[in-house]
């Protein structure tokens, strides 16, 4: 570490202001800041909130049992990125149904999921299409894929979700937002100017120790100004026009619909659906998929999780009958969840 | 416990040893089965080490080896860390109807390569040819007994509160060499697997110290595993330097890929070695002169705090828990 | 929620580029990107690259604590 970053780590250990509560987004954050131990050495004025910036997290418990419907009753081939396998639907999870049979296969990119449709001419595959604004665009990419190479057997299973009205839904939840880098790298800043006109502060953080340290104390310093504040202290990254043509690129292919966010409930407009001219690859339209609704369990507070209205340890299910091999509730269900990392990170 | 078997019952972490306690020992436990790599047993005066293993791996060729090498260097080391001599070994092969029988070849000769460096005798052999689809293409179970002369008493429940915790090269060669053998992600890159016989670098370091207290193949699961198995038999805390665990660039890029943390990749030629502080150095001045050995590293130490758990002293000076491995490795990247 | 990769442009061939990341190589989509060339430096988030890298960790985060702002 550099002599700043010595600085700005003693700043941040030494605080001694007004208590501060500082909600990092993203999931990625919460993964690293456990991983570092930054935590562990802040001033206990200063409180980390994890946020629902984990796309695994916030994906409604029915969103798996449509997958694993897709897998037994379509005989379908279902494609994910490893985060969702151990993900518990009301029956079983995808890695549960593989054991029984299912043909679940693991991607890093959503067009090999139409690789491996154009290789199963006679088969349907679906590719489980969850994730924010970073995410998002590949499965964009994927689907005109699709369409120009004209492979009729693939299509989406979308929960794909926008973070700007997450924000208006939580922005009573701390004092200051760490914003979600990559997010940022594509939607741009604009968003985060306007919440700051708002009231809401942020920065947009980066995900090594020093980009994580100093967005933290930049945070930490522009609080004692009692005015909001937006910084981007990612710009190597993040520009303040973002990704023109991935915003251009989903802009063509997708509308905006209401979402369930598990844990949060329904926010208006802070989700994406395929628009008209790429409807035959949704795979519930296409497919037939019944409205499979869900059941959480109802003694789980992953909502005041979510939310930044209690700690993981503070809910009667964490580390008793929920813990990441078992996981009842969202936050446990993803690595990047705060129980998840909470349960494996802090139990020193 | 799942009501089936899942692949996390395969994956060397908390739900094998959950399958392990509640299915078989509860018919096979008695004072000859430990949890160590080997059981020691007697025969006459004589101390023997007694270990069986069975390999599956996909695909059965990879950067740096083969099944029929893994076979061989697996229980070689599996003797080797409870410091016996490799002497005897039994292989059984289950071949899937249609094997090419050049491919065989090839593995076979791999096995008498690596059995004639490690000094181990093929001495019963038995081979069962399944139908199509009954078995991906080749199973390889051996079976060794190793002869153990020195004075020593290794085992992982006995490393002690300021004993240092040494690995034997860099980490997580053999999971990465696989992942891209596998080629489900896409990801090319030219990573050797560690696949070796270890039997000369464990005497190597008996010749030079009769203290080591524990001596690990960390196999599936990664050193991570090894050490939370070490921490929990020892009933001590191991705390790790984040910055002294080699590991080679190469697969840094392939985990920051896939969100993945070596300290959990398969190794097949690497060793934890737990011994008392005043050995390390020269362990470590040994074993930089071993073939399989030169970037060995002290990388963290046993203390009294935090019994059964791993630490990790990361890169902001700060502590955290080194999350205890979970099942099959799923990567992490939405 | 979006684990990324800083990697090295190899070789851009219309909508794909081959990136490197310490040693590990892999075909990702550069649809989103213009003007890549062999040399840049992106962020690969699932097999896209979303963002050129325009400095290193360690300078910009220099500069902004050098800042006044913070």
């Amino acid at each position: 570490m550099n002599e700043k970053l010595i600085e700005a780590k003693n700043y941040l250990e030494t605080y001694d202001g007004r208590p501060l509560r500082i909600m990092e987004v993203c999931g990625t954050h919460t993964h690293e800041i456990f991983r570092l131990g930054i935590r562990k050495i802040l001033s206990e004025k200063i409180k980390l909130i994890s946020g629902p910036g984990c796309p695994v997290c916030v994906t409604g418990v029915g969103y798996i049992d449509k997958a694993v419907f897709l897998a037994f009753e379509r005989n379908a081939i279902i494609c994910t990125f490893g985060d969702l396998i151990r993900v518990p639907g009301t029956e079983m999870s995808l890695g549960e149904a593989k054991a029984k049979g299912a043909d679940v296969r693991m991607v890093y990119t959503q067009s090999d999921a139409v690789n491996i449709a154009k290789e199963n001419p006679d088969k349907q595959v679906v590719f489980l299409s969850v994730g924010f604004e970073t995410t998002t665009p590949g499965a964009c990419l994927a689907v005109k894929k699709a369409k120009n190479e004209n492979v009729g057997n693939f299509s989406l299973l979308m929960s794909n979700k926008t973070m700007p009205n997450a924000y208006e839904a939580l922005k009573n939840s701390a004092d200051a937002f760490l914003y979600p880098g990559h997010v940022n790298a594509i939607t741009g800043t604009a968003t985060l100017e306007k919440l700051k006109n708002e009231g809401v502060s942020g920065v947009v953080t980066g995900f090594t120790a020093g980009e994580l340290l100093t967005a933290l104390s930049v945070t930490v310093k522009n609080l004692q100004k009692d005015e909001p504040f937006f910084e981007n202290c990612y710009p190597r990254v993040v520009r303040p026009e973002g990704n023109i043509k991935a915003q251009k690129l989903m802009s063509e292919t997708l509308i905006p619909c209401d979402a369930e966010w598990r844990g949060l409930g329904i926010i208006p407009g802070s989700g994406v659906k395929l628009n008209d001219s790429y409807s035959e690859f949704d795979a519930e339209k296409k497919l037939s998929v019944p409205d499979i609704k869900g059941r959480p369990n109802p003694a789980c507070r992953c909502g005041d999780i979510l939310r930044g209205g209690c700690l993981p340890n503070e809910c009667p299910l964490y580390g008793k009958i929920c813990n990441p091999l078992h996981p009842v509730g969202a936050c446990m269900v993803s690595s990047e969840g705060a129980c998840s990392a909470y349960y494996k990170y802090s139990q020193i | 416990m799942e009501e089936f078997i899942t692949l996390n019952h395969g994956a060397g972490g908390k739900q094998t040893s959950e399958l392990i306690d509640k299915v078989f020992k509860k018919h096979f436990e008695n004072p000859c089965l430990t949890s160590d790599d080997a059981s020691v047993l007697s025969v006459g005066n004589e101390k023997i080490a007694f270990t069986t293993d069975g390999f599956i791996v996909s695909p059965y060729k990879f950067n740096g080896g083969n099944i029929g090498k893994l076979s061989i260097c697996g229980t070689v080391n599996d003797l080797a860390c409870m410091g016996a001599e490799p002497l005897y070994i039994a292989t059984a092969f289950v071949i899937e109807e249609g094997f090419p029988i050049s491919e065989l070849e090839e593995i076979t000769s791999y096995m008498e390569k690596t059995a004639a460096e490690a000094g181990i005798k093929f001495a019963a052999g038995d081979t069962k040819v399944a139908g199509k689809g009954q078995v991906d293409k080749i199973f390889i179970t051996t079976t060794g007994i190793g002869r153990i002369t020195q004075r020593v008493n290794l085992s992982g429940a006995n490393a002690k509160p300021g004993d240092k915790v040494i690995v034997t090269r860099d980490i997580g060669r053999h999971g990465s060499a696989i992942l891209i053998a596998r080629n489900e992600f896409g990801i090319d890159s030219d990573i050797k697997s560690d696949c070796a016989p270890l039997w000369g670098t464990v005497k190597d370091m008996l010749s030079v110290s009769e203290n080591i207290h524990t001596i690990r193949d960390s196999t599936r699961g990664g050193v991570g595993t090894v050490l939370y198995e070490i921490a929990g038999q020892s009933n001590a805390g191991i705390v790790l330097d984040e910055d002294k665990i080699p590991v080679d660039g190469k697969v840094s890029g392939l985990c920051g890929m896939l969100g993945l943390n070596p300290l959990y990749l398969a190794c097949e030629g690497t060793l934890v070695v737990i011994c008392p502080p005043e050995d390390a150095d020269k362990l470590i001045e040994t074993l930089h002169k071993g073939e399989y050995s030169e970037n060995a590293a002290v990388i963290g130490e046993v203390v009294s705090d935090y019994p059964g758990k791993v630490i990790m002293n990361t890169e902001i000076g700060s502590q955290t828990l080194l999350p205890e491995p979970q099942g099959e490795l799923l990567p992490r990247i939405c | 929620m979006c684990v990324g990769i800083q990697a090295k442009v190899l070789s851009v061939d219309d909508d794909t580029a081959v990136v490197d990341a310490t040693g590990a190589k892999r075909e990702v989509s550069s649809a989103l990107l213009d003007d890549l060339e062999p040399g840049d430096y992106v962020m690969v988030h699932a097999g896209v690259a979303i963002a050129k890298i325009t400095s290193s960790s360690d300078e910009e985060t220099e500069e902004i604590l050098s800042d006044k702002k913070s």
